[in-house]
């Protein structure tokens, strides 16, 4: 009865439970959130949260259950892991079965059923933090680094396999918030380089299983770095010492190349342009000297210097001109081969070059425009001054050939030049223009082949006449035109359009040689201009009295050469009085090369052939009395 | 009293009902990459390499503790070679395989069973030896712990084997509770010489019988993977 009335009390219990009435006090809540962890691999705990005990007292009860076996068991130990849970001996402990577990809550009003769960013991391991650790700071020749060691938990058995760790270490700087972390595999111990000298560490280890959770951070043991930097002292040593080796070897090369490197710094100061300004009056200090040759009388020139210029100028082509030439180079010679003398390039900038070759070529250049600029006023209307284009790239070299029916750009240029020189000089005119070099356009003209007649100046005038007709008349009237701005001796309009270029023309032509000289510059510098030829035709102009052919030849060729560079001209003058040396060398260089003939080389012959410049010099000195310090003036001089 | 138990059986089956009728939801229960599967019971597989892993761990650590035991009590002219003992095991007279050609004709079922018979009957030996261990004036713990260890290993290696074998081959087959009887105790005092000979000759032949159950495991391992390829 006893019995039944229990079972009737049960019931009345279940029914409670599924009908959930409430009365004020209420079954208790479901426990939630069931964990378990396993230390070792060999026991486990649960925990459960309880819920709400429905202001009744309520116990706690854990059932499991062994995978493929329906015997329920109650938790064998609940007191060991604390409250709300259950402690799993070894003896209870089966890696190779899973557990089914449920807590039930139970008040007197009812049980509450948490949800299962299922366990797989070798799945929950957590292990403890590793132990025992200790943090060493090791001196090792000024670079300390840190030494950590430490011990697998106790509980965990490493030692037979049952459970691999795997560690993992961390560490930070005292006052700071963050932690480097390093993994250190299986192994028990860790070398941390790189640290802060006089900071001061904190150091945890913590350590997992193959399957499984981390550890617990092991509490923190503290280290402080030694101060150390004598590595950084020996590394400035180092630089500063290789820093002192380079700068002792730069000096050394500075040292040694010193005077070219003077000389790129610190450029020579040309000598004064100013014709008429002697060195050694100015040495002297007489100012009144000095500037009593600058004033010029009739400045601006007038038409009838130009004309006093241009029969000056015949008269010195004639062998007599030669003589005049000369004795008028005499004067100048000083100016001018000092300068020559000097390191003479063919950059502008460099004026000493320009200025004296300016002053020996004027006084030729002049005459010459004006001997040309006649001729070829009268011969070299039709020139053309679409030759003039081809001219420039033929440039300077084949002013000669031209002349001596070779290529015809240079020589129209030269021949141009040479009508303009030698227009007022009709017997010059004569043998230079009976020399028809058929310009041709596009082909290196040497210098060279021009002037092999003695008569190469008039030979000029008429070679570019017919040849060059239409770059000559360019060129010649470029070349007139600027040596004489007055001229009257080419009234062809396309003297205008070459003003600009012909005062360019002018000067390389002055510079470039005396007579010749001046033809060579004409054609040369005016490398705007395709007047090369004319340049050429004076060489060959001017070298007739002398040795004109192989002379004017040199100049041209040199001329040729120095078309692209119209600076060269000026050392035409040097070419045209060694002549021979200088016709030599300009033929070989003839052949539309770059070669240009070393002003070196040429300065000396400048020295040797006095006389041509001699005679030009003179001339020059009356055009620049003039006023014009155009090169073109300078024509003249060159002619020897 | 049969009906009442009926009714209170009947009451925890219903009161266990939702349980069955909500399901069993995993916790914490990862396959080995890590991913949260469903996971009821341990696979087949799984449970293999565990019991694998176990017959390894019990064979190093019998090897370990036979060597030291030898260092420690045996005299130089009575250290046996590998291939004396044989002779005086006491497992000499089950029907394992012994030789290589015999292994690769038995089954997958015999395997398993020899692999079971080994392991329980050196369930109680090895308490025994554990107890005659104690006795020694001289052993030192570590002796002591390592045979202790191996003890618990081989019970628990034992379950492991019978689940193994409710899985692979769906038999029940219970584990053998040893039982205290079995153990024969032998009045010889400790430290003599045949004891500890004895003593020494119980840790050579259990070492090799480790590896016998290691071997067999292996081979029912690869057997599962590659039938015709295992030696």
């Amino acid at each position: 009865m006893k019995k039944v009335g229990e079972v009737v009390l049960l019931w009345l219990l279940i029914l409670f439970i599924q009908n959930a009435a409430g009365e004020g006090y209420s079954p208790p809540g479901k426990p939630t959130n069931i964990s378990c962890r396993s230390p070792e691999k060999e026991t486990f705990t649960c925990w459960w949260k309880p819920g709400s005990d429905g202001g009744l007292p309520t116990t706690y009860a854990l059932y499991y259950r062994k995978e493929g076996s329906q015997r329920v068991f109650e938790c064998p130990d609940y007191k060991t892991a604390g409250k709300n849970s259950c402690f799993f001996s070894k003896n209870v402990t089966f890696v190779w079965v899973n557990y089914n577990i449920t807590v039930v809550a139970t008040n007197s009003r009812g049980r509450a059923f948490s949800d299962p769960v299922d366990i797989d013991v070798v799945y929950i391991v957590k292990p403890n933090p590793p132990e025992e650790v200790v943090v060493n700071v090791t001196e090792d020749k000024d670079w300390p680094f840190l030494q950590v060691s430490w011990k697998p938990p106790k509980m965990a058995d490493t030692r037979s396999g049952w459970i691999t760790l795997f560690y993992e270490v961390r560490l930070k700087l005292e006052n700071k918030n963050k932690w480097e972390e390093v993994s250190a595999g299986q192994r028990k111990t860790l070398q941390i380089y790189s640290l802060r000298s006089g900071g001061t560490y904190e150091v945890q280890v913590r350590c997992k299983p193959d399957h499984g959770f981390w550890s617990e951070w092991s509490p923190s043991s503290r280290v402080k770095v030694p101060e150390y930097f004598p590595q950084e002292r020996s590394m400035w040593i180092l630089i500063v010492v290789f820093a002192a080796f380079i700068l002792v070897i730069f000096i050394w090369m500075v040292y040694m190349n010193f005077h070219s490197v003077k000389r790129y710094l610190l450029p020579p100061v040309p000598g004064p342009k100013i014709k008429g300004i002697d060195k050694q009056l100015l040495k002297s200090g007489k100012s009144e000297d000095i500037f009593s040759s600058l004033v010029v009388s009739d400045f601006p020139p007038t038409t009838s210097n130009y004309e006093d210029f241009l029969v000056q100028y015949l008269e010195v082509y004639v062998p007599e001109e030669r003589e005049l030439i000369m004795d008028e180079g005499k004067d100048l010679q000083d100016d001018s081969f000092k300068t020559e003398n000097s390191t003479c390039d063919n950059d502008s900038g460099r004026g000493s070059c320009d200025s004296h070759t300016l002053l020996t070529d004027k006084g030729g250049g002049d005459k010459e425009d004006g001997q040309q600029s006649d001729q070829e006023g009268s011969q070299a209307e039709a020139d053309t001054k679409s030759q003039e284009e081809a001219l420039e790239e033929e440039l300077l070299a084949c002013s000669h050939e031209n002349l001596q029916s070779s290529n015809i750009s240079n020589e129209k240029e030269k021949v141009k030049s040479w009508p303009s020189l030698f227009s007022p000089l009709p017997q010059y005119s004569l043998s230079p223009v009976n020399r028809p070099n058929p310009p041709k356009t596009g082909q290196q003209h040497c210098l060279s082949d021009s002037l092999f007649t003695p008569n190469s100046m008039p030979s000029y005038f008429t070679q570019p006449g017919p040849s060059t007709r239409k770059g000559f008349r360019s060129n010649y009237w470029e070349c007139s035109f600027d040596h004489k701005q007055s001229h009257p001796l080419h009234p062809q309009s396309a003297a205008h359009e070459h003003l600009q270029a012909q005062n360019d023309l002018n000067t390389a032509h002055v510079d470039y040689m005396g007579a010749p000289l001046d033809v060579h510059v004409l054609n040369v510098r005016p490398s705007e201009y395709v007047e090369v030829q004319r340049v050429s035709v004076e060489d060959g102009v001017l070298l007739h009295p002398i040795s004109p052919s192989q002379e004017d030849s040199r100049t041209l060729s040199h001329q040729t050469e120095d078309y692209s560079r119209v600076r060269m001209v000026n050392n035409d003058n040097g070419l045209l009085l060694l002549q021979r040396d200088a016709i030599e060398e300009e033929k070989s260089m003839c052949p539309y090369q770059e070669d240009v003939v070393s002003r070196a080389s040429i300065t000396p012959t400048l020295q040797n052939s006095v006389t041509g410049i001699n005679t030009a010099l003179p001339i020059l000195d009356e055009m620049a009395a003039s006023g014009y310090i155009d090169t073109a003036t300078m024509f003249g001089l060159p002619t020897h | 009293m049969t009906t009442t138990s009926v009714i209170q059986w009947g009451l925890w089956v219903l009161l266990l009902w939702p349980q069955h009728l909500a399901g069993s939801t995993p916790l914490d229960c990862r396959d080995d990459q890590g991913n949260l599967s469903r996971c009821t019971s341990i696979s087949q597989e799984k449970l293999l390499d565990r019991v694998i892993h176990h017959a390894e761990l019990i064979y190093r650590v019998s090897e370990e503790l036979s060597s030291l035991f030898e260092e420690l009590f045996i005299p130089f002219p009575f250290r046996l070679q590998s291939n004396q003992a044989a002779y005086s095991c006491i497992t000499k007279a089950l029907p394992i395989p012994s030789s290589k050609s015999e292994v690769q004709q038995i089954s997958d079922k015999w395997l398993l069973h020899s692999v079971l018979m080994l392991v329980q009957s050196w369930t109680e030996p090895l308490i025994y030896l554990q107890m005659t261990m104690e006795r020694y004036d001289h052993a030192p713990d570590m002796l002591l712990n390592k045979t202790k260890w191996v003890s618990e290993k081989l019970s628990s290696l034992e379950q492991g084997v019978v689940v193994l074998i409710k899985k692979m081959l769906d038999e029940d087959t219970l584990a053998t509770g040893y039982s205290e009887q079995g153990v024969v105790q032998n009045e010889v005092q400790p430290e003599v010489l045949e004891s500890v000979l004895r003593d020494y000759t119980q840790l050579s032949c259990f070492k090799k019988d480790a590896h016998k159950m290691e071997t067999f495991l292996k081979l029912l391992k690869c057997r599962q993977t590659d039938k015709y390829n295992c030696a």
